[in-house]
């Protein structure tokens, strides 16, 4: 099971679009994911350490050294689909890179 | 013409509006999804969630006011305070005006007016952010709840669309410059957040004036936020305004504990209900999106998105987590405000709106902020009375309280645009010379204001437009291949 940490400005909205994108689209892909959506506000580094991804809109300043690899998945946002296809790949990418399974 | 209409419709949904909101709304829903070219089985799944949710919601709202009440009024009793008006946060005012049928009707007209100005190049901008179309419909319903004039009200909601259109344009170079973001990307919002800019920049421009010495003493906002911790969260500000609360209301040391938890469990709630409602209008987002996108192919857009994408910025919570106890405090002491903050205490209806003007300086950012503050308070004291009305009309709002005991939200986004359609609806019901003298003051105040914050946002970006050109143009002794 790969973790993936969502995060958005109220944590209600964006980020759970693209959780559920993720989730969807990773699936397809043949990738064991699952995502959580939360507030920025409320990351630290402790929670930080629990997963494997981190899938910010765009990369916030956490006052700490993010460990894990950071894939920006703003685009997923637009609901256009093409325009998403670039933050799958780069997800599908540091996968592979990482050897996450 | 418009009223024959209003009685057609009547006609036609009044056995709908029978059947009570989350069943009408479930149908309506589903419907309006049909009709934008969603598939049938992700049409009704969308209706369904939204029905659920706004049960859900009136159940969340119950269980807070329900606790919060007697303390609530025992507190007024105690100090003579007048904060009776329990602050229930965003997420159940956007459940409450998505229970109205009238935000479909806004919604269609908002859609059509992006549609026509991206046709007329009048905006770049493609709203693909349906979710937050409550916002100006709220506004629509405020004006409605006063004159029940649906044409003046549809007019309001036009304009201030117009305007939230235009400025999502002006704002985008910023938006670049706070996210490092490159030409290319497409991102803006057209939130009524950021429509509170202009009042923000007139104080931004007394700052840069009079008060700029003090920018030198900007501090890290990560660090502070790294400093606040969980006490920041939901669930621990749930618990001490609970403790809060108890204690002014002079409650036993169970109740105190009792209220703690409780406000902790509402807020968190609020949030994972407010979740599936926004998931609920997903379906609807993506065909309106599909709809409008493919009649512009191969034009280059701005695609405007929630605003939460300013979230990555840390000074936009460090201010908010700042103003929260400065909100609190002056909750008690604000002459004709009644709301305690509660579960809209960490102004998120404020903060992305201060930081896209003051561009991250904190200290700019905070106070200003705490300017603003009242008039958040004011506002969320003035709609309170119709927003109690529209919970209980949409059944989110518990029938066994108080008459007195309404519900509201202490940083609702767009506090000036309510208070403006306020004046709007008072006018058109009672046409006197104070109330239109008022009405179209307050209007053409603001008006005047988006066009004074417009033309400065018009310089900022030609200053970030030569300062992009100077960076991307070669120096000459690089052009000259001698580097």
């Amino acid at each position: 099971m790969i973790k993936i940490l969502a995060a958005c400005g109220a944590g209600v909205n964006s980020s759970h679009q693209i959780k559920d994108s993720i989730e969807t689209e990773m699936a397809n892909r043949g990738y064991n994911v699952q995502a959580d959506a939360v507030v920025v506000k409320d990351i630290n580094e402790e929670m930080m350490a629990k997963y494997d991804i981190f899938t910010p809109i765009s990369t916030p300043d956490l006052g700490f050294t993010i460990p894990i690899p950071i894939v920006e998945a703003g685009p997923i946002l637009y609901r256009i689909p093409v325009m998403a296809i670039p933050v799958f790949d780069e997800l599908e990418k540091t996968i592979k890179d990482n050897n996450l399974q | 013409m418009l009223d024959g209409i209003v009685k057609f419709s009547n006609t036609i949904f009044q056995p709908l509006i029978d059947l009570g909101s989350a069943p009408m709304m479930l149908i309506l829903l589903t419907l309006f999804a049909l009709i934008m070219g969603v598939k049938f089985s992700k049409a009704l799944e969308g209706g369904i969630k939204l029905a659920v949710a706004l049960t859900g919601m009136g159940m969340v709202i119950n269980i807070l006011t329900s606790a919060f009440s007697k303390s609530l009024q025992a507190f007024v009793a105690n100090t003579g305070i007048q904060l009776s008006i329990t602050d229930v946060g965003w997420a159940p005012l956007a459940t409450i005006t998505w229970g109205s049928p009238y935000t479909l009707f806004f919604l269609l007209i908002l859609v059509i007016i992006n549609m026509v100005m991206l046709a007329l190049n009048k905006t770049n901008t493609l709203d693909v952010d349906i979710f937050n179309f409550w916002h100006p419909a709220l506004l629509g319903i405020i004006i409605l709840y006063f004159s029940n004039n649906l044409f003046v009200a549809t007019l309001f909601v036009v304009f201030i669309g117009v305007l939230k259109f235009i400025n999502s344009d002006l704002m985008k170079p910023t938006f670049n410059d706070l996210l490092n973001m490159p030409e290319q990307n497409p991102t803006t919002t057209t939130h009524l957040n950021f429509m509170l800019n202009p009042i923000i920049m007139l104080f931004d421009t007394i700052f840069d004036k009079f008060f700029y010495k003090l920018d030198k003493y900007d501090f890290n906002a990560a660090e502070l936020n790294k400093k606040i911790g969980f006490w920041g969260s939901k669930f621990a500000i749930g618990s001490y305004l609970g403790v809060f609360v108890g204690l002014l209301g002079q409650q036993s040391v169970t109740e105190i504990f009792a209220l703690a938890f409780t406000g902790a469990v509402s807020l968190e709630l609020f949030s994972i209900v407010g979740s599936w409602f926004i998931s609920a209008v997903e379906p609807l987002s993506q065909g309106i999106t599909n709809f409008m996108a493919k009649r512009f192919p191969g034009r280059k857009l701005f695609i405007g998105i929630d605003w939460p994408f300013l979230g990555a910025r840390a000074e936009m919570w460090a201010t908010a987590n700042v103003l929260a106890p400065i909100l609190l405090i002056m909750s008690l002491f604000l002459p004709g405000n009644a709301i305690l903050p509660l579960a809209g205490i960490i102004a998120i209806g404020l903060t992305p709106a201060l930081l896209v003007v003051c561009r991250g300086k904190m200290l700019r950012m905070i106070i200003i902020g705490v300017f603003m503050l009242p008039i958040f308070l004011w506002s969320g004291t003035m709609i309170a009375p119709l927003v109690t009305d529209t919970a209980q009309n949409v059944g989110a709002f518990p029938s066994g309280l108080e008459s007195s005991q309404m519900i509201s939200h202490s940083t609702k986004e767009g506090p000036v645009e309510g208070m403006v359609a306020i004046l709007i609806g008072k006018a058109v019901s009672n046409p006197n010379a104070k109330s239109v003298v008022y009405a179209v003051g307050a209007l053409s105040a603001y008006l005047m204001l988006f066009i004074w914050y417009a033309g400065k946002m018009k310089v900022r970006n030609r200053i970030y437009l030569e300062e992009n050109e100077d960076a991307s143009a070669p120096t000459p002794v690089a052009a000259k291949g001698t580097l």
